[in-house]
């Protein structure tokens, strides 16, 4: 009973502190100083998901990374216009809203088209592009599809969370659909005939075709309501100075014909990555991937267990605040997915203090490594048999003696082979950082995906590449159990 | 005159409803050796691990040269163990040390004594318990008797004043016995004081100054060697030392 009521407690502080957080907003937008904000910080921070040519997509320039497209155009119009720097935050288009929600980013734009839905959560500006919604297929079947009637029975692709799938849900109740996050996964899907058409705008779609030539694209004939007519930039609720400012410079953007200019801009550059399609122009990015993904792994590897050991003690001493403290935390981070973490610590501890994703990144890594790792430690200790505490407690060795040089010792090699496998499953889940945009290997394989149009080849790449890093760490492992093996 | 060493006022220990030792009132005299004979379950490892608060009594005093170790904190009482050494029936020494590291980690941790003088110190005892040769091995290429020999120089290697022997040969195959015996008879002769808890009669005979019979967590008859083993008075005495006998 009495157990029951001390987890029941850190419950209640648990949620109290997670409303805490999410009710921080809710306060702080009774005033407008969204234009002020910006002024003042000297540079705008757009977010954007760039895997959406001619829109926003990543260009090799010189072995540098570079996000190019008609809405980064139209930012550094906008930028230009309030007299401010620019700054490019890359992110998955599920997160670009949260973002906006939590103060990451001061507007999304990425070919984002004002729903209904989305505009009780943000502000829009006006509408900067209008095109229609267009089906991309296989050059081969242009015979067999017409319009989006043509595909009964068949299952189509969408992006998951846009417009498209929408559509895809409600206008084509015969059809079956397949949502991922990435319009290059899609496109893949379609050339390997997962799926027999993708939903896309009509500027991505020609952008495709155009790029590709065993594509077509055909008009899907959507019955398009006011909400899809267009794409328009979002903000936080109740930002209407900010809005106001980009609205104007949107107009002179329409009144100048700016757009079509953007549009043809952004066409030079798809040429340009048209031509360089070998995985080895992009070692760069897999090279940086790799860097950053052993940068994750390794430092999560160190914190992960001093922490784990901290917390391995803490649950094993004899203080029961001090175990409660510890059973609590470790059943709480098992208890939730590290994607949902990752984003907790990013989004939501972003609201108090600014973390940068790299750092946001490493952080829910390490504290989730940390749980799995106290377990490990936890399960070493009890294994030393306790005659060994009390032949070393007998000679006068404290208890902190005792653990250091008698019972750690032993179960360290206990555990080295759970230990080794908790970091080559390290290795492989901090591929999960990349959702909030730090730039490890799955993040690269994805840009380089967008950028070359190729679906296989880049997956295959990081495929090896994450094997070589896990085999190497599994035969570093290896060695040290063989020189661990003496006892035995 | 001899001097009190070890001496336990009204101590009593009870697991759950369970009294292993009941009001326990004993001396042992610096310089003697005392054996401690009886059936399992009689309390008497219970009692020799109240000596060094390896087992913290229910209520009652031990005290080691006039202090009251149930009064002192951990870290007085690290202090204390250092001076009671102990060797238990599983040996337990640290397998992932060599036999010398096994000697040396006490004396460098607790003592802060130099590398060198520890590898002296580990060297000399070794030598006594006759594994010089095993210095380097891990323990457990090592056979039991070898082990608990290991044990024995690794309690020596702290320079107790007293030794404590949990049944030190009960795990042995029979024919490793007598080495271990061997030692701790050496030992006797030098003058160490010794409690051991064991089932070896001939050992007690030849070497106690005092025979303890305990049972039902009393020490129920307690005199020389001679008393206890041709003299017994209790019939509980007797009888165990009938059953002893028999099992020969």
């Amino acid at each position: 009973m009495k157990k029951k009521r001390i987890y029941f407690s850190w419950l209640v502080l648990l949620w109290g502190l997670i409303f805490s957080v999410l009710s921080q907003p809710v306060n702080a937008a009774s005033v407008d100083h969204s234009l002020e904000k910006v002024q003042k910080r000297g540079k705008l921070i757009i977010g954007t998901s760039p895997d959406y040519p001619p829109y926003e997509f990543l260009v090799n320039q010189n072995g540098k990374e570079k996000v190019v497209g008609l809405d980064i155009d139209i930012s550094r119009k906008i930028a230009h216009d309030l007299g401010v720097k620019l700054e490019i935050k890359k992110m998955d288009f599920d997160s670009i809203l949260v973002g906006i929600e939590t103060g990451k980013i001061d507007m999304g734009i990425s070919a984002l088209s004002p729903t209904a839905k989305r505009k009780e959560s943000v502000d829009f500006s006006q509408i900067y592009y209008k095109s229609g919604q267009y089906l991309i297929i296989n050059k081969n079947d242009k015979n067999i599809y017409r319009d989006k009637d043509s595909f009964q029975g068949k299952t189509l692709g969408a992006q998951s969370g846009s417009i498209q799938s929408e559509l895809l849900k409600k206008q084509m109740p015969k059809s079956s659909g397949r949502y991922l996050t990435k319009v290059s996964d899609l496109i893949l899907a379609l050339k390997s005939h997962k799926v027999e058409g993708v939903v896309a705008e009509s500027a991505v779609a020609i952008a495709y075709v155009k790029n590709d030539p065993s594509l077509a694209y055909i008009n899907g004939n959507f019955n398009l309501g006011s909400d899809h007519l267009g794409s328009a930039i979002a903000f936080a609720k109740n930002s209407p100075s900010l809005v106001q400012a980009v609205n104007k410079s949107l107009t002179t953007i329409k009144n100048e014909h700016l757009v079509s200019q953007y549009l043809a801009d952004a066409g030079k550059y798809m040429q340009t990555t048209k031509s360089n399609h070998t995985m080895l122009h992009y070692w760069r990015y897999f090279a940086n991937g790799v860097g950053y993904t052993l940068l994750i792994s390794a430092v999560s590897a160190v914190f992960g267990i001093i922490l784990g050991l901290l917390l391995a003690i803490m649950r094993l001493s004899r203080n029961r605040i001090f175990h409660d403290l510890a059973v609590a935390y470790i059943e709480f981070v098992r208890g939730s997915p590290l994607m949902v973490q990752v984003m907790f610590v990013y989004f939501g501890l972003g609201m108090i203090v600014n973390l940068p994703a790299l750092l946001s990144g490493i952080i829910a890594v390490s504290l989730n490594s940390a749980a799995y790792v106290a377990e490990i430690i936890r399960g070493g200790i009890n294994s030393i048999p306790q005659g060994q505490t009390e032949a070393a407690r007998s000679l006068g060795l404290s208890e902190r003696q005792t653990l250091q040089s008698v019972i750690l010792p032993q179960a360290l090699k206990n555990i080295w082979p759970a230990l080794g496998n908790e970091f080559i499953s390290l290795i492989k889940e901090s591929s999960i950082v990349s959702i909030i945009g730090v730039t490890d290997l799955i993040y690269q394989l994805r840009t380089v995906q967008a950028a070359t149009y190729k679906g296989v080849a880049p997956i295959l790449v990081a495929m090896v590449l994450y094997f070589v890093m896990t085999f190497s760490l599994s035969r570093i492992l290896g060695y040290f159990e063989k020189r661990m093996k003496h006892g035995n | 005159m001899a001097t009190n060493l070890l001496e336990v006022k009204h101590l009593s220990q009870k697991f759950g409803d369970n009294l292993v030792l009941s009001d326990l009132n004993e001396t042992i005299q610096a310089g003697e050796v005392v054996v401690i004979i009886g059936a399992s379950g009689g309390g008497k490892s219970t009692f020799l691990r109240s000596l060094n608060l390896l087992n913290h009594p229910t209520s009652g005093q031990v005290l080691f040269e006039g202090q009251d170790l149930t009064t002192l904190n951990e870290k007085q009482l690290d202090h204390i163990r250092q001076k009671i050494g102990m060797v238990f029936q599983s040996y337990n020494v640290f397998p992932h040390l060599t036999v010398k590291e096994n000697l040396k980690l006490a004396p460098k941790k607790v003592k802060k004594m130099s590398d060198e003088d520890a590898d002296k110190l580990a060297d000399n005892l070794l030598d006594q318990v006759g594994l010089a040769d095993k210095a380097q091995d891990y323990p457990t290429s090592l056979s039991g008797g070898q082990q608990q020999r290991v044990a024995i120089a690794r309690a020596l290697a702290m320079q107790p004043e007293v030794m404590l022997f949990d049944e030190p040969t009960s795990a042995l195959d029979p024919e490793m016995v007598g080495e271990v015996l061997k030692v701790m008879q050496k030992l006797a002769q030098e003058g160490m004081t010794m409690v051991v808890v064991t089932h070896e009669m001939t050992f007690a005979q030849e070497v106690a100054q005092q025979v303890w019979f305990m049972d039902g967590g009393k020490i129920l008859e307690k005199g020389t060697p001679k008393q206890i083993f041709q003299h017994p008075q209790k019939e509980r005495t007797k009888d165990f030392l009938a059953r002893v006998r028999q099992s020969r």
